[in-house]
């Protein structure tokens, strides 16, 4: 849940030398804000008649309660039981039931919940959604055994995982002020330290019209879908009070730190070399991205044929764009072969960022990298689930649903030169950290 | 609340079914549900006898082309295990006159992807590409079907490559599972390799596994997205039409494989096998059963039909452990929270078929777990289910279906399927009345003589689940094996 691919919509025009050009329309979607603050997204593609229903509220892992680590993503949990108007597990009945689904998912910067069902469903679906939105009964009985599910849930993706810890330190040793640095599953102890009365203090402080989006792509009649909006959104009283947010600023990193790491049933030594990045509405996020598919972005990227495929010292090599509201993160990391070390991935990791940082990338690589990744955004438009997503992650990252739209023509403006900058501007020593991991009991 | 309400549309479409919920005066009721057209099937022969189908769509401007080959783990044996997989695999790795790195700049310079890989039945190679590139990604691709050069250098490669990641997975609960499950439950190999087998391929074991299985008469073509069929047979034509069927025809061999032995189903289960994994963050709890009377296909003359157990069996395991609401997820996660998520399913087999469940939970209540398990597959067996319970299951069935076939990678799995076990691709546009047409006495007589007298498997902490095992199965003998000292040759496999 931690990685966010490509920001970017429908193309306008693919331009540059080697390829044809492709004309594509843009998203074409409808926007409008109610009364009540509640924002509304639609966009009708009636080639088949399903819809998919997206509702994200402002609010994630970084808004977690004090001492309450996880807290978000376990009231994620809790939006499945029951309302005033719907028992437990209704949302099921509704999506499941007839065909559909349903699924949510938490992240340091907001929460989604969203349903894929046959067309016909979507008035009860919005209605269900706007009944979850003010109505949620928070009884103690619930709360109890949704925690042990969330408690499950973190030894079967962090405990059970042989480098699970290590992608939660990669996060938590990342940040020193900033609440990412709790992570969003957060730990045992603080799940266990959480109430019922926190959880209706946080339903009552961040689930509310003026922080929740609805986002709907498919096949509907506009009409009867904004009647359906007023009658199942419209009518829900905007309460009185701010939001709050978080104001913690991260500090500058001024000095290189490290850290050595341990876990049982880990089979190889792992490094991570991280970097605190831009913001994610910040012009250089283009020039990032195309320097993580040329870093890592499948066979033929640097990280794969230098480490991977000539050296033979990892297995897995990588380096992630980690896209956040506040401040961002960059890192590299690798996992050994059998046989190599920590210290021989670190340094190779090095050499391929110095290499990148001292010479430009060539316009070839330039191309691939700008090819690969239109590929990738039409792919995540081939359905309506993917459609409402993409305008999503538009909203929540850049701040607009139109950048949707946008994102392909400034893939297309990074140059060699905005590559090199960008790679020189945040990866300095002083900004590093470096983290090795490796079985518990086995020396450095 | 009513039950839900459905009727079946025949001709050319499926209608999607509406519940009717009456459960209180807010809640609104949904519309008409609207017909869904099922995707229509192209197909063409060559005269080297390679299938050519098509599935033409124009949402986005993509297409994805899969080379399906009627041979996979099933032609490889427990000795040279991961062999189908590693020819697969090294295909991508070089030809004769392109090297492993020009095949991956190559393609990925047209924004596109190709992968390779086996599964039990089959093997297939896939790419995925703008529609305005396709004619230079199918050249890599017939590149690599047709003169992959298997440079012992790559081989050597992939071998370490896969020994590094059965270390890794290895050391995960779940799946070590599932790989003991392979050999103690259903007479089988894991598809992945061995530490072991995987050592024992040769550069020759990969000449002839490519040798007989990857032969035009033995393959499909499969096209779906923006492209037509006339575009798409003049490219398969170009491409592929100087594949030869080499001299001396292909051998018969066993394709749809049976296992080596059986089981007899009339305890609930038989065995309990314990897989010991000092200081597992979670414990796999597993219950498998070998189906060995019949499996995914019926054949006859080489046309082959869907089995008699096979919608039986799909809309059991929907109801018993496919998807959130499923018995197993309500009982272990929902009701009780002791995981995050519980289900099951079938490895399919053109005779035969591999019954598992699967769930982990905290090392501590994998014996409650275990218990659990049993009660639902016992549940199942002796009574029957009612009807609001067997629709919204059915539902779920037909639902995913439809959804997998949005996508063109999905279009070309799901048309792939069809020709890999010799079905008519009429089965498209008759899966889903089939799963509908499936009643409640079906699923309890499937249930009742295949899904008995399994093996209950569970891989963790020993010392954390040990005494309570012994307390709720006072009965059973527990035979225990240590993960480090895993010999799976030596898994007493009856």
């Amino acid at each position: 849940m931690r990685k966010i691919l490509g920001l970017f919509g429908l193309a306008v025009i693919l331009a540059g030398a080697a390829v044809a050009q492709v004309k594509i329309a843009p998203l074409n979607f409808k926007e409008r804000t109610l009364a009540n603050g509640m924002k509304i997204v639609s966009v009708r593609e009636n080639s088949s008649p399903t819809v998919s229903i997206h509702v994200w509220y402002d609010v994630g892992g970084k808004d977690d309660p004090e001492g309450r680590s996880g807290f978000a993503h376990m009231f994620e949990h809790m939006m499945f039981k029951s309302t005033k108007n719907m028992p437990n597990e209704k949302l099921d009945r509704l999506t499941e039931d007839v065909g559909g689904f349903n699924n949510a998912s938490t992240w340091e910067d907001y929460t989604n919940y969203y349903e894929v069902v046959p067309s016909n469903h979507l008035e009860v679906l919005l209605w269900a959604e706007g009944d979850r939105m003010v109505n949620l009964n928070v009884d103690e009985k619930n709360f109890a055994s949704e925690r042990e599910v969330v408690k499950e849930e973190f030894r079967q993706s962090v405990l059970a995982q042989p480098y699970g810890r290590f992608f939660e330190y990669i996060g938590s040793l990342s940040y020193q002020k900033h609440p990412y640095q709790r992570g969003v599953i957060g730990n045992l102890a603080e799940l266990d330290a959480a109430t019922s009365k926190d959880a209706r203090e946080f339903y009552n402080t961040f689930y509310r019209p003026d922080n929740a989006t609805l986002i709907v792509a498919g096949d509907f009649d506009q009409s009867q879908f904004d009647g359906w909006v007023d009658k199942y959104f419209g009518r829900i009283q905007k309460p009185s009070g701010t939001i709050p947010r978080v104001k913690v600023t991260e500090p500058v990193r001024t000095t290189e730190k490290r850290y050595l790491k341990t876990a049982p049933n880990v089979p190889f030594p792992a490094v991570a070399i991280t970097y605190l990045g831009p913001n994610s509405k910040s012009e250089d996020m283009a020039a990032l991205e195309i320097a993580e598919t040329i870093l890592s972005g499948g066979e033929s990227s640097r990280l794969y044929q230098s480490l991977i495929y000539q050296q033979q010292i990892a297995q897995e090599a990588d380096f992630s764009v980690d896209t956040r509201i506040d401040t961002g993160l960059l890192y590299f990391y690798a996992i050994a072969s059998e046989g190599h070390t920590a210290q021989e991935l670190e340094k190779s990791l090095m050499t391929e960022l110095k290499k990148i940082q001292t010479a430009p990338v060539t316009i070839k690589e330039l191309q691939k990298a700008k090819n690969q990744i239109i590929t990738g955004a039409f792919q995540a438009l081939e359905t309506n689930d993917g459609k409402a997503l993409a305008i999503e992650r538009a909203m929540i990252y850049e701040g607009s649903a139109k950048a949707v739209n946008e994102g392909i023509a400034k893939l297309q403006a990074v140059t060699v030169a905005d590559v090199q900058r960008v790679m020189k501007k945040y990866f300095t020593q002083n900004n590093r950290v470096v983290i090795y991991y490796q079985a518990e009991g086995e020396t450095k | 609340m009513k039950n839900s309400k459905f009727k079946l549309v025949a001709a050319f479409g499926i209608l999607l079914f509406a519940i009717l919920i009456g459960i209180n005066a807010q809640e609104p009721t949904p519309s008409a549900p609207k017909s869904v057209r099922m995707p229509a099937v192209t197909e063409k022969k060559l005269q080297n006898e390679l299938t050519v189908a098509v599935v033409e769509r124009k949402n986005v401007p993509l297409v994805t082309v899969q080379l399906l080959i009627r041979g996979g783990a099933d032609s490889e044996g427990f000795a040279k295990a991961g062999l189908a997989n590693m020819t697969a695999g090294l295909l991508t790795k070089g030809t004769t006159t392109r090297s492993a790195t020009q095949i991956a700049q190559q393609m990925e310079f047209l924004g596109g992807s190709i992968g390779s890989s086996a599964g039990w039945n089959n093997s297939a190679v896939s790419i995925n590409v703008m529609s305005d590139k396709l004619d230079q990604a199918l050249a890599i691709m017939a590149d690599v079907v047709l003169n992959p050069k298997f440079a012992p250098k790559e081989i050597d490669l992939l071998k370490a490559q896969i020994q590094d990641g059965l270390s890794y997975s290895l050391k995960q609960p779940g799946f070590l599972a599932n790989y003991v499950a392979s050999v103690y439950s259903f007479g089988e190999h894991p598809s992945g390799g061995t530490p072991d087998s995987i050592k024992s391929i040769q550069r020759t074991d990969i000449l002839n596994f490519k040798r007989e299985n990857y032969l035009p008469n033995n393959s499909v073509l499969i096209f779906t997205g923006d492209i037509t069929a006339e575009k798409a047979t003049a490219l398969a034509k170009k491409f592929f039409g100087s594949w030869k069927i080499p001299p001396p025809p292909k051998a018969s061999t066993t394709r749809l494989g049976k296992p080596m032995f059986f089981n007899t189903g009339t305890p609930l289960f038989r065995r309990m096998l314990v897989v010991d994994l000092p200081n597992a963050g979670q414990a796999s709890v597993n219950y498998t059963k070998s189906v060995i009377e019949s499996g995914r296909v019926r054949c006859a003359s080489g046309k082959c039909e869907s089995s008699e157990i096979f919608y039986p069996a799909k809309v059991m395991n929907s109801v018993l452990g496919g998807g959130y609401s499923s018995r197993l997820n309500q009982e272990i996660r929902i009701k009780r929270g002791l995981s995050y998520g519980a289900g099951s399913d079938f490895g399919w087999r053109g005779t035969s078929a591999n019954f598992g469940t699967r769930t982990q939970t905290k090392n501590e209540s994998a014996a409650e777990v275990a218990e659990l398990v049993l009660a639902e597959i016992k549940k199942l067996a002796e009574s029957n289910l009612a009807e609001n319970e067997l629709n919204p299951r059915k539902l779920v069935i037909t639902g995913d279906f439809g959804r997998d076939l949005e996508t063109n990678g999905g279009l070309a799995e799901a048309v792939s399927a069809i020709y890999g076990y010799f079905l008519s691709t009429n089965e498209l546009n008759t899966f889903m009345p089939a799963v509908q047409s499936v009643t409640a006495d079906q699923v309890q007589k499937f249930s009742n003589e295949y899904l008995m007298g399994g093996d209950l498997i569970i891989v963790g902490d020993y010392a954390k689940f040990k005494d309570d095992l012994a307390k709720r199965f006072p009965q059973f003998k527990v035979t225990l094996i240590t993960a480090e000292k895993l010999d799976l040759m030596k898994l007493d496999g009856n």
